[in-house]
């Protein structure tokens, strides 16, 4: 095996800490590499005690795990800047730890209560965070396609430097909206990086039943969009991928689309008793699982030893249960302000009532 | 947002963007004259025919609608090659999925032209059979002709027939999500359709580059793992190979085509438009030269396959028949209001029933 004496890349071990840190790629330093790994990490916990909590009845609605795919939204936001823009779909509980949401808020979120993120009014399919520039997750496939155009279109007016991450499925490209959204933003060279999760199902469909290309990536050809694939059980991979669609929009290429290779290891809902694809499959994949191959990457190039990474599972696991506690102890949402956050200027209560008698007793026709 | 270039450059005729589509009429004299005689017996004549029966059509009912017998009305001047060659090329079982630009399709298999012109007069009288002519009604929404389409080409396929379904559409067409639905699901399911798309560079007053990115609309096909074609959408002949081996590939179980006709919209966008609002007249007279029905005659002369005279007298006769069938319009009887949903719904909800349209009541609540 060829090695290269200035980096010592497939030599002996590096010895100090410093020395392997001037080979991580993409130009990041061990303190980043070991905050990625605590990201995955608490989106890793925090999910295994909300599937509890929705067993126990305690989250209403639906609930998407994001389980197995942590690498993406982990390795995308932290190559983005601080404050660019983030929207994503339903299996949003990612985005939003990636971003630094308050762990509390999004739990107590899902559990509906008035202390979430979004006052508890919009559930796990919900979280944003306009002060982090979170835009939420999406339940509506694609709709955020060309939200996120329109968000990148807006940076590009007001010139300022940030660009839009637009996170969605494989399912989602097959929708129409798909098509306007990456049509407007190739012909506008908008600063907008499209993060395409392949994950091989969209629901129960798998791929060869809803795209005629099994690759994401050739979609991007039909607007002339640079593509690449990463891979998004490799957080590395992913990181390296956004950072360079997120270097070529914000100098004003416009659009690139990036495809992450991935899997969510649990259903697509928790009602999902997963008859499309079978159990040898999903062992196959678990083997990638993101988390614990990070966590190799960090022991041998010694950013952190095993007792540093079993710390931060305990402290992710603790700091979830108190987030669980905080939740359960939360207050409900007060009914009559269920209004609250619709209209961007409420509508006159009197008004309203008026309204709705008029509809319950609608004037006799004209004749 | 691009400044459109005006006079030539590389959207004009012989410009870039004609570079490499498929052509008969384009190739050197001799080439060109070996490939006519060598198609079969009668078929440039018939193809010549068709299009001259279609600019009858389309310049009667300017006229017609100049005279406000009938309404709003799209001209397809300098497209008659795409939709002969299309009709021509496939079989009478195939389907046809026309949009307003193709709204006398029809009448190539038997439709009268007075239905086409009728729908444009309003009257419900215009509705011809759809079944019978195997031609879905127009549709004006942009796009929604596609998934149409697909669902017929698919529905051909689960029933093991050998049927194909052809959608028309034009370059501002492939931008609304239903352009994408449609072909992604057809290629998904193999469905036997081809998606023939006109590019004229215009939507109205939008050029195409104001569109869509892509420079070859058939570029587009790559997303979905389709073949995408592109062809002289003023050549009659070169449409023709294009149509029927998109149709032989989807009758293979090959699925669809995406076929991309180039071209230039020499006429207005419809009778209430002024192109000279939005573009360099110059710039369609750069065009002029292509005109489909003249540019084939002409070819058709010098390869020895008729003589001028005989052309001339198609297209007598054409127009002569088109006289005819706008001088019926009048006299069909103006339709009840009751008549105005006819078609519509398979049945009639209440709010459309002849007792309601009279005299309006509605349910009260409670
Ligand atoms: C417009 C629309 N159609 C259908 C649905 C139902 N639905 C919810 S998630 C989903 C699958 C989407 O799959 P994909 O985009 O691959 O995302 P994944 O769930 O795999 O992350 C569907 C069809 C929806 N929410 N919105
Ligand atoms: C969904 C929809 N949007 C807008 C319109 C208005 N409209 C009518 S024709 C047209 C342009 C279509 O251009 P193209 O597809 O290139 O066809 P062409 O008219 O050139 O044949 C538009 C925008 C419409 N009919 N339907
Ligand atoms: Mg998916
Ligand atoms: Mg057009």
């Amino acid at each position: 095996m060829p090695t290269n004496p200035k980096t010592n890349r497939t030599g002996s071990r590096p010895t100090s800490r410093r020395a392997v840190a001037r080979q991580l790629p993409h130009g990041l330093t061990a303190q980043q590499c070991r905050e990625m790994y605590h990201k995955m990490v608490q989106i890793r916990h925090f999910e295994d005690h909300a599937a509890e909590a929705y067993a126990q009845a305690k989250v209403g609605g639906f609930l998407h795990l994001y389980i197995g795919e942590e690498a993406v939204a982990v390795g995308a936001i932290a190559a983005a800047r601080e404050d660019d823009h983030i929207l994503g779909h339903y299996r949003d509980h990612g985005y939003a730890l990636a971003r630094g949401c308050d762990v509390q808020a999004c739990m107590a979120e899902l559990f509906g209560r008035e202390t979430g993120i979004c006052h508890g009014r919009g559930g796990s399919m919900h979280l944003a965070d306009a002060k982090r520039h979170f835009w939420g997750g999406h339940a509506i496939v694609g709709s955020h396609i060309p939200i996120g155009a329109g968000m990148a279109y807006a940076m590009q007016y007001l010139e300022e430097p940030l660009v839009v991450l637009d996170f969605f499925g494989d399912g989602a490209t097959g929708n129409g909206i798909f098509h306007e959204g990456l049509n407007m933003a190739a012909l506008w060279n908008l600063p907008v990086v499209f993060i395409c999760e392949n994950n091989l199902y969209g629901m129960g469909a798998t791929l060869a039943e809803e795209s005629p290309v099994s690759d994401m990536m050739i979609k991007a050809e039909g607007y002339t969009m640079p593509a690449v694939q990463c891979d998004g059980m490799d957080v590395l991979s992913v990181y390296g991928a956004v950072q360079q669609a997120a270097e070529h929009c914000r100098s004003g290429k416009g659009p690139f689309f990036v495809e992450a290779l991935t899997y969510r290891f649990r259903g697509h809902s928790m009602a999902d008793p997963e008859l499309y694809r079978d159990k040898e499959e999903v062992r196959r994949w678990r083997e990638l699982d993101p988390i614990p191959r990070f966590g190799d990457f960090l022991v041998q190039h010694r950013i952190s030893s095993q007792q540093e990474l079993a710390q931060v599972n305990e402290e992710a696991e603790a700091e979830m249960l108190e987030a669980v506690r905080f939740a359960d102890a939360s207050p409900w949402p007060d009914p009559s302000t269920a209004a609250r956050g619709v209209y961007a200027n409420p509508i006159d209560p009197e008004a309203a009532q008026e309204a709705l008698t008029l509809a319950a007793d609608p004037a006799p026709a004209a004749s | 947002m691009s400044e459109i270039e005006l006079v030539s450059g590389p959207d004009a005729p012989g410009g870039e963007l004609m570079a490499g589509v498929a052509s008969v009429l384009g190739a050197p004299a001799a080439e060109r004259r070996r490939s006519l005689r060598q198609l079969p017996q009668g078929l440039a004549l018939r193809l010549y025919t068709a299009m001259a029966r279609l600019r009858a059509f389309d310049e009667r009912a300017v006229i017609l609608q100049r005279q406000g017998t009938i309404g709003t009305y799209p001209p397809y001047y300098g497209e008659e090659a795409v939709q002969a060659a299309s009709v021509l090329a496939l079989d009478d079982r195939d389907w046809l999925f026309p949009t307003y630009r193709q709204n006398a399709v029809a009448t190539l298999r038997g439709c009268p032209p007075e239905s086409p012109l009728l729908l444009w007069r309003g009257n419900p009288a215009g509705w011809y059979d759809v079944h019978r002519y195997r031609t879905a009604p127009i549709c004006v929404p942009v796009a929604t002709n596609y998934p149409h389409a697909v669902g017929a080409a698919w529905g051909s396929r689960l029933r093991g027939e050998s049927t194909v379904a052809l959608a028309f559409g034009g370059d501002g067409s492939t931008s609304p999500g239903d352009f994408h639905e449609a072909c992604n699901l057809a290629a998904v399911v193999v469905a036997p359709v081809i998606f023939l798309v006109t590019n004229n560079q215009w939507a109205i007053s939008t050029p195409v580059q104001q569109q869509t990115k892509v420079t070859r609309l058939a570029d587009k096909a790559t997303a979905y793992g389709i073949p995408g074609v592109r062809v002289d959408s003023f050549d009659v002949f070169a449409c023709y190979e294009a149509v029927a081996a998109a149709a032989a590939r989807g009758r293979a179980g090959l699925g669809p085509t995406l076929i991309e006709a180039v071209g230039y919209r020499l006429g207005p966008h419809g009778t209430a438009d002024e192109p000279s609002l939005y573009r360099d007249p110059e710039r369609a007279r750069l065009w002029a030269g292509m005109e489909p029905l003249g540019r084939a005659g002409a070819a058709m002369v010098d390869a020895g396959l008729t003589t001028l005279e005989a052309l001339e007298e198609i297209r007598e006769s054409a127009v002569a028949e088109m006289l005819l069938a706008g001088d019926q319009l009048e006299a069909v009887p103006v339709p009840e209001l009751e008549e105005i949903a006819d078609r519509v719904h398979l049945s009639t909800p209440w709010t459309l029933s002849p007792d309601h349209l009279r005299e309006p009541s509605y349910p009260r609540a409670g």
